[in-house]
């Protein structure tokens, strides 16, 4: 397959990316690294006139840590990157596991967070672990910058909270509170490179090791038209003891957050249990690394 | 210890350096100065009527050499089997699935011909479509073919012995239901080739390809070019697996847009064209009756299969034949009878893959010999045994086992895997299961009726006397031919593998049928044995006639000529050698007589040193309609055993471990030999667990893409046990027989076997897919 006639573009500077992207507006596609893009412009799905690489655009790829309060990830990490990355793993560990099952090594050693945000696919990977992490999303364009909380991104398929002439340029983490712990799990055909029938992400404080749940967050991918937070589920869990037949509960509540659809990679009735079966378990290894805290 | 010095090792194969450097060429990288690209029209449409094609705007558009039509091509039918010739390079009166070709065009660049394609103008009238195979049987159904009432593309009805009567005095019988899904072969490399005519009118045709032979044949009857005038050259090539089988429409419009043009042509398919041409494995129907006596004995079988063919034949006739005949072993059976069709639906057709026609009878064959055991009481290993075939046994259908290492395969998967500590004694969510399968070592007779060789090989030596040359039209696809055919050739000259060079794939150099019904190792060896013999008498004769000695006392071994098993008196030799090659700058020494030195005496007396060989099966098989299909000279088998992890709350299966023994005859090289079975069991547990090409209600396909249709990853893959059981076959070179295919048979029913055992829960539809799973134990947990 070949790809469509396009006008390329490749800024050296975050002002000269911005700029073009204001003059070409709708008429642009960014590209970062192209996973996605790429195979959407040889189907003729895209066809936009022209393509705006990032990839020579300075600081997009750095994970930054601030003190001890969070990290600023530059929307041009690869997943590769993130799911080896330390305090990603030790910290934000929604994040790295959920880089870590994105595609296969060739795909993650491209793919970028930012790409996965934008495209707003139902079924991505990062979306839910951002959104448990309670991620904020800095869209800057040639006259303005604003944040965005990832909760409330994405409004359907393909569709999230940018405009045409907006950049996404970082994601900002704040770090969990002690005796934190997070998990995500998901569920294909194959063990690797597959897009999920179902993805769960959860993060779980705890007042102490074997103390009461203080706060849970569960974010749950390939459900709905776009990922969905289970806060349901969420208030049942909090001012618990963790154990079983709780994170059962939780599953059984968030499923009545969703409303999967039947396609070819699964039908809506399987969707919906297995919505109870990964919670149920992400919340159990939530809880597990929660337990395991060190300062 | 082996008496071989070449065969039976682990010798690094021909191509790996050109593989590892990235040097080796496949169609798609050939160039040639003035070289145009072609592309391919095909039918959006399922079913339809052509009322009209308008060519002009294409024609006209700047960078476009030329466009053909069923008007420029003609209309001569082709296919595989000439009982069912049934395709036309292009459709003329109407097309019958989506991807049915209808024209092609020849452009300056890739971009020209894809948008030329755009101003090509076809008007349809949409005809109703069918899809199903089930559907496509019924009354009233649309009619794809005139010719084909009912959609009927062909019949099998074969009896041997009374089964009604059998099963009826059978103390149980067992019955069971099996649907597989249409699978892509999903080799690596799309189809791709470049055509160019010479001046003199001789078309070559560089081509991707399992046979080079047959694609010559059919490329010269549908273009009506003598078939002396076509050649067929096969570069590397990346992977086959069947729908390489036959002449494709992509090679055919390549060759004709050549002659349109007079320049070299290349067109190469996307992935989705890969899958709009498919070729690949059937949908497959079985309905299956076992009859068993108490103590364990099997009976009769009763077989009935229905094959969602597609919309046309390819190698279906053979297809519906396989079903049946190789379910004939590796158990003895006193009455088998068999009802095949395979119908035509608006898809693309489908044809021969690796374990022709067996796979998805095997493996309902194989869950109802478990199924029988388990109510007979019988461990399925123990149950096997008993009904196993042994050396010399023939089946019902009048094959002949003339060697069968059935029984050493299952007990060395039963002892590797420790079978017997693990069989009913694993916790629930874990279990073992097992599987036996055997299949041909090249098909007893040509696609075509003829008497012609299968494999003619010819040796040639270089000129110092120090390379033998192995000339062949077998096709080397990756899944290592030159490599056996120079292991066979240095083993035979009796010289190291390093001094041997393999030119293959080309029909100028020799008659062969190519790389299908794993025939190649079988029929090319033979015929590589035979022509390295002939050499090696050759120089054997010119040695005695100058020593004064008799042939058969000399012997080549390791580069080396040996007198009486010694290096003899050959001063006089060496003398005449020395004195030929005065002012050369590598003398022989060493206290042997070297092949190089004998092989350069023997050229100053008989001119070039050529060697030739020959093989075609003898007759073979039964007398009864369809005896054909099934037969070979030798049969390889196989027995699985594989164990599984089911997690019970999603249904996901996780294959951990694979123990398979395959009796292969003789491995001429072991790692090859084992490269098979991993590929097998790789493509097994794929059609076992994921493969499904999918379509909509048009008739489109939905997952044309190994993103979207999924073949197992190397996380999906367990490690593999591989036992290789030689049982040395008296029709085999050296005693080998095939590898490449048989190993697939106890794969699916041998993970399935395995599920029920962690599950209770017996499968009947594939892909065993999570979600199919979980929901056939939450429908058992109900019951």
């Amino acid at each position: 397959m070949l790809l469509p006639k396009f006008e390329y573009h490749e800024p050296t500077t975050l002002e000269e990316a911005l700029r073009l992207l204001s003059e070409l507006g709708g008429n642009a596609k960014v590209l970062a690294g192209g996973t996605d893009v790429l195979v959407r412009m040889k189907q003729k799905i895209d066809k936009p006139s022209h393509v705006i690489s990032i990839a020579r655009v300075p600081g997009l790829d750095a994970i930054t840590p601030r003190d001890r309060h969070g990290v600023t990830v530059g929307s041009g990490v690869t997943a590769a990157d993130l799911a080896r990355h330390e305090l990603i793993r030790d910290r934000f560990t929604p994040l790295a596991l959920a880089a870590g099952r994105l595609g296969a090594p060739m795909i993650r050693n491209r793919a970028t967070i930012g790409g996965n945000l934008v495209n707003a696919r139902p079924a991505a990977d990062f979306p839910p672990a951002c959104m448990v992490l309670n991620a904020i999303l800095k869209l800057k364009s040639a006259h303005d910058e604003r944040e965005v909380p990832v909760n409330g991104f994405f409004r359907g398929p393909g569709d999230a909270l940018i405009e045409p002439h907006e950049l996404l340029v970082s994601i900002n983490f704040e770090t969990p509170p002690p005796w934190s712990g997070g998990s995500y799990v998901k569920l294909g055909a194959r063990k690797t490179l597959e897009i999920s029938m179902v993805n769960v992400a959860a993060l779980v404080t705890l007042e102490s090791a074997d103390g009461p749940i203080t706060a849970a967050r569960i974010a749950l991918g390939a459900v709905a038209p776009t990922p969905v937070r289970a806060y349901a589920a969420e208030e049942l869990l909090v001012g618990k003891q963790p154990s079983e037949e709780l994170f059962q509960q939780a599953g059984e509540t968030g499923v009545g957050m969703c409303s999967p659809i039947t396609d070819h990679r699964g039908t809506m009735e399987y969707r919906c249990m297995m919505i109870e079966v990964l919670t149920k378990r992400a919340l159990r290894l939530a809880v597990e690394q929660a337990r395991a805290w060190r300062p | 210890m082996s008496e071989f010095r070449v065969l039976n090792t682990r010798a690094a194969r021909l191509d790996a350096p050109a593989k590892a450097t990235g040097r080796a060429k496949y169609a798609d990288d050939l160039a040639m100065p003035g070289m145009l690209y072609g592309a391919i029209l095909q039918s959006p449409l399922a079913h339809a009527k052509i009322l009209n094609i308008d060519t002009s705007k294409a024609r006209k558009f700047p960078g476009i050499r030329a466009v053909v039509t069923a008007k420029e091509a003609g209309l001569v039918k082709y296919g595989v089997s000439p009982a069912r010739y049934d395709e036309t390079l292009y459709a003329h009166e109407k097309v019958r699935y989506v991807g049915d070709e209808i024209a092609a065009v020849a452009a300056v660049d890739p971009a020209t011909a894809q948008e030329a394609l755009d101003l090509i103008k076809v008007d349809y009238e949409e005809l109703p479509a069918v899809f199903d195979m089930f559907e496509a049987m019924k009354e009233g159904a649309p009619q794809i073919h005139d010719e084909f009432p009912g959609n009927m593309n062909a019949e099998v009805h074969q009896e041997f012995g009374d089964t009604e009567a059998a099963l009826a005095a059978c103390d149980l019988v067992v019955h069971h239901t099996f649907l597989n899904k249409r699978q892509d072969a999903a080799f690596i490399e799309p189809h791709a080739c470049v055509a160019v005519f010479d001046l003199d009118g001789k078309l070559t045709l560089h081509t991707s390809t399992q046979v080079p032979h047959y694609v010559m044949r059919t490329v010269a009857m549908v273009l009506q070019i003598p078939v002396g005038n076509v050649r067929v050259v096969k570069p590397y090539v990346g992977g086959g697996f069947g729908p390489k089988c036959e002449a494709t429409p992509l090679e055919m419009s390549a060759a004709l847009l050549a002659r349109h043009t007079g320049k070299p042509v290349k067109i190469t398919y996307s992935r989705e064209q890969v899958f709009l041409h498919s070729r690949a494995r059937h949908q497959f129907y079985a309905e299956m009756s076992l009859g068993v006596k108490q103590d364990g004995t099997m009976v009769a079988l009763k077989n009935k299969a229905i094959l969602d063919g597609g919309a046309y034949t390819s190698f279906g006739i053979a297809t519906v034949y396989y079903s049946g005949s190789l379910l004939g072993g590796p158990y003895k059976l006193k009455a088998m009878k068999y009802d095949g069709q395979r119908v035509y639906t608006n898809k693309p057709a489908c044809g021969a893959q690796r374990g022709h026609g067996g796979v998805a009878h095997r493996a309902a064959f194989e869950q109802l010999l478990d199924m029988a055991a388990e109510k007979l009481g019988f461990d399925p290993v123990e149950m096997r045994l008993r009904n196993i075939m042994t050396r010399g046994d023939m089946t019902i259908n009048e094959l002949d086992m003339s060697s069968l290492g059935m029984k050493e395969c299952v007990e060395a998967v039963r002892d590797v895997s420790s079978w017997e500590t693990k069989k009913g004694k694993l916790p629930k969510g874990k279990g073992i299961g097992m599987a036996c399968g055997f299949f041909v070592s090249g098909a007893g007779y040509p696609i075509y009726r003829s008497d012609t060789y299968h494999s003619t090989v010819v040796i040639k030596l270089s000129e110092d006397g120090g390379i033998a040359t192995v000339l062949t039209g077998s096709a080397e696809i990756g899944q290592g031919s030159d490599t056996t055919m120079a292991m066979i050739a240095a083993e035979t000259l009796g010289i190291p593998l390093e001094n041997v060079r393999v030119v293959s794939g080309d029909t100028d150099l020799a008659v062969d049928l190519g790389a299908y019904s794993s025939r190649q190792t079988l029929m090319t060896g033979h015929a590589t044995k035979e022509a390295a013999e002939q050499l090696r008498g050759q120089i054997a004769a010119v040695l005695a006639e100058t020593m004064g000695c008799d042939p058969s006392s000399i012997t080549f071994r390791d580069g080396v000529v040996l007198f009486d098993g010694g290096p003899g008196n050959f001063e006089k030799l060496r003398s005449l050698y020395i004195k030929e090659h005065r002012g050369w700058t590598d003398p022989p020494g060493g206290e042997y007589l070297t092949f190089r030195e004998a092989a350069r005496l023997a050229y100053l007396k008989l001119g070039s040193m050529v060697g030739t060989g020959k093989y075609k099966p003898p007759r073979l098989g039964g007398s009864y309609k369809g005896a054909a299909v099934g037969t070979s000279p030798a049969y390889g088998c196989s027995a699985q055993v594989v164990e599984v992890t089911v997690d019970l709350e999603t249904g996901q299966i996780t294959v951990d471990r694979m123990t398979d023994a395959h009796d292969c005859g003789l491995a001429i090289n072991k790692t090859q030999v084992e490269g098979q079975m991993h590929g097998s069991l790789s493509m097994g547990l794929g059609e076992c667990l994921f493969e499904e090409v999918k379509f909509d209600s048009r008739g489109r396909v939905l997952n044309p893409s190994l993103g979207e249709y999924r073949i197992p990853t190397a996380l999906d893959m367990p490690n593999v046990d591989t036992i290789l059981v030689e049982s040395n076959e008296p029709n085999g070179p050296y005693g080998a027989k095939e590898v490449g295919e048989g190993a697939i048979m106890p794969t699916i029913p041998a993970i399935l076997n395995a599920v029920y055992d962690a599950t209770g829960v017996r499968i009947t539809e594939l892909p065993c897919s999570s979600e199919r799973l979980y929901m056939a134990m939450k429908a058992q947990e109900k019951k």
